[in-house]
């Protein structure tokens, strides 16, 4: 290992760290949804590297990817949803660390393909990490309580607090260093050992995932036969009309502001 | 409209609760859930209402207890608690009243803040989002958090002041906000965008195109098979969907499909 590769892994894990804080910890801007975290550490690893356009590009292709797969995924309550914000961080870092040491488009492909793959698996393990993160504040919380009621320490509720944060960041911080540092020359492996045929294979299948996010958004706001008729037909218009992104913005807008204008409060 | 007889908190000591309740979450725990970081956040306009003793002590027990609500209207609950103090601390009201109107506060906020930001706002600022991620514009990431963080960092700081100067009125003023008719019209511009996003962005191609089309032909028989094939796919992993498989199993499956076509030259 060398230390351009030791740099590459520290980044990855302070990377990693900050978005996972905003996942839920802290802040909640979503910078930890897949489609500003990836292409985020996209740029920092492109940059570190000197191929930032390269970088940025990989992380917004990725995050699209996942972004349209954990949609629907929300923190409610004592729902832990699969750790998305990791998953963007080292599906980008992986494919993109692993994939710069081959010469051809579709290898390159081919790495950062199994990379999303691998990732959405540690994005369940980041959950269980999660969880176990929680059961720790519970026992912080229990120290914490003692500690006031005994009427004797007020600063245990900012350190208690402030602990839990560090505990998020170091969680995230570990998680993606040690993926990162022991995962690429695998994956570099792996892809090596592919022929070309199954190359390609990887390729088709990067094109059609974005259909199950498009079904998942799809199933979470059509809630009637009527809406689906109508959704149905849009498809058809949209399959027929040149594509335009604003065409897509145009009637979007018209049929919300359509609501806004002639629905009342009780629907 | 209830207003505090004479406001014992400063702008300034808001702006210091609204942004405390940014790290509402940190030590998120099984036992409490929030809160914590509720008392974390109003912990300063706590000290300076009771001096040190058994009356500060009561206040830090009073908000150790269960909290759990949308993070962005957290700081709203926050606000009227803070009225609420202020009048127990001057003794128009006893604790009971803290707890219960904050309780109830809080499943409110919860139902209509999770309602508009998880269930309506983020799906459709997220499709907004893909719609240009797609085209490969860079600037993508830096729209959606603008764009998203509008309303969140809105209500987030209104929302303390609003609380602390409305007290339990602020859910007349949630009504003004119409939002079951913004989360309905934020629905139809999602499923607007999304009937663009699926003929346009599932790539799928088929090799017997080239060789059975005359080339004049070719871009309007690869748009249909594209619209089609997009269209049954998402179909089927929608019935999936609703059928309750998980959305990875989902992925998964289609996946293997994906192999099987490209390996029988289907789809290339």
């Amino acid at each position: 290992m060398t230390e351009d590769h030791l740099t590459s892994s520290l980044l990855i894990g302070l990377i990693g760290g900050i978005v996972d804080l905003d996942s839920t910890a802290t802040w909640q801007f979503m910078i930890s949804q897949p489609i500003v975290a990836a292409p985020l550490t996209g740029l920092f690893l492109g940059a570190l590297a000197g191929q930032e356009a390269l970088g940025l590009k990989l992380g917004l292709m990725i995050g699209t990817i996942l972004q349209l797969l954990w949609i629907e995924q929300l923190p409610l309550g004592m729902n832990v949803p699969p750790d998305a914000a990791l998953a963007s961080v080292l599906s980008v870092a992986l494919g993109f660390l692993a994939g710069r040491d081959f010469d051809t488009y579709v290898e390159r492909e081919v790495c950062n393909t199994v990379a999303l793959l691998v990732a959405v698996a540690l994005g369940l393990f980041g959950r269980a990490l999660d969880r176990g993160i929680r059961r720790l504040n519970t026992r912080l919380e229990s120290w914490v309580t003692l500690r006031l009621q005994s009427g004797k320490a007020s600063w245990a509720l900012a350190a208690g607090h402030t602990l839990g944060g560090f505990l998020t960041f170091g969680k995230a911080f570990l998680f993606c260093f040690i993926v990162t540092w022991l995962g690429v020359e695998p994956l570099r492996a792996f892809t090596r050992s592919l022929s070309f045929g199954q190359n390609t294979g990887f390729i088709v299948i990067q094109g059609l995932l974005p259909a199950v996010g498009f079904a998942v958004l799809a199933g979470m706001c059509i809630k009637d036969q009527r809406e689906l008729r109508w959704f149905l037909s849009g498809v058809v218009l949209f399959t027929i009309l040149p594509t335009s992104a604003w065409i897509g913005w145009l009637i979007a807008g018209i049929a919300g502001a359509r609501i806004l204008w002639t629905q009342n409060d009780a629907v | 409209m209830e207003a505090s007889a004479s406001p014992l908190f400063g702008r300034l000591m808001l702006f210091q609760i609204a942004f405390r309740s940014f790290f509402l979450q940190a030590s998120w725990n099984y036992r409490g859930m929030m809160n914590m970081g509720f008392l974390y956040a109003i912990q300063p306009a706590l000290d300076k209402l009771y001096p040190p003793g058994p009356a500060r002590q009561e206040a830090y027990s009073r908000h150790l207890e269960y909290f759990n609500t949308n993070p962005y209207f957290a700081s709203l609950v926050m606000g009227v608690v803070l009225s609420l103090e202020e009048k127990y601390c001057r003794g128009e009201i006893d604790a009971d009243i803290i707890h219960d109107t904050k309780e109830g506060l809080m499943t409110a906020c919860a139902a209509v803040g999770d309602g508009f930001f998880w269930d309506s706002w983020r799906p459709f600022v997220a499709a907004a989002a893909l719609t240009l991620a797609f085209g490969n514009f860079l600037l993508t990431p830096i729209l959606f958090l603008v764009v998203y963080n509008v309303p969140h960092l809105y209500f987030r700081f209104r929302g303390v002041f609003w609380g602390y100067q409305l007290g339990t009125d602020v859910i007349k003023l949630l009504k003004a906000f119409h939002i079951q008719r913004a989360r309905l019209a934020l629905r139809y511009a999602t499923i607007a965008l999304l009937c663009y996003l699926i003929p346009n962005h599932v790539n799928l191609h088929t090799p017997f195109l080239l060789s059975n089309l005359p080339l004049e032909y070719f871009y309007i028989g690869e748009k249909l098979v594209q619209g089609i094939g997009a269209a049954l796919l998402v179909g089927a992993a929608a019935a999936g969907y609703r059928a309750k498989i998980d959305v990875l199993m989902i992925s998964f499956l289609l996946m293997v499909m994906a192999l099987v076509l490209y390996h029988w030259g289907i789809l290339i």
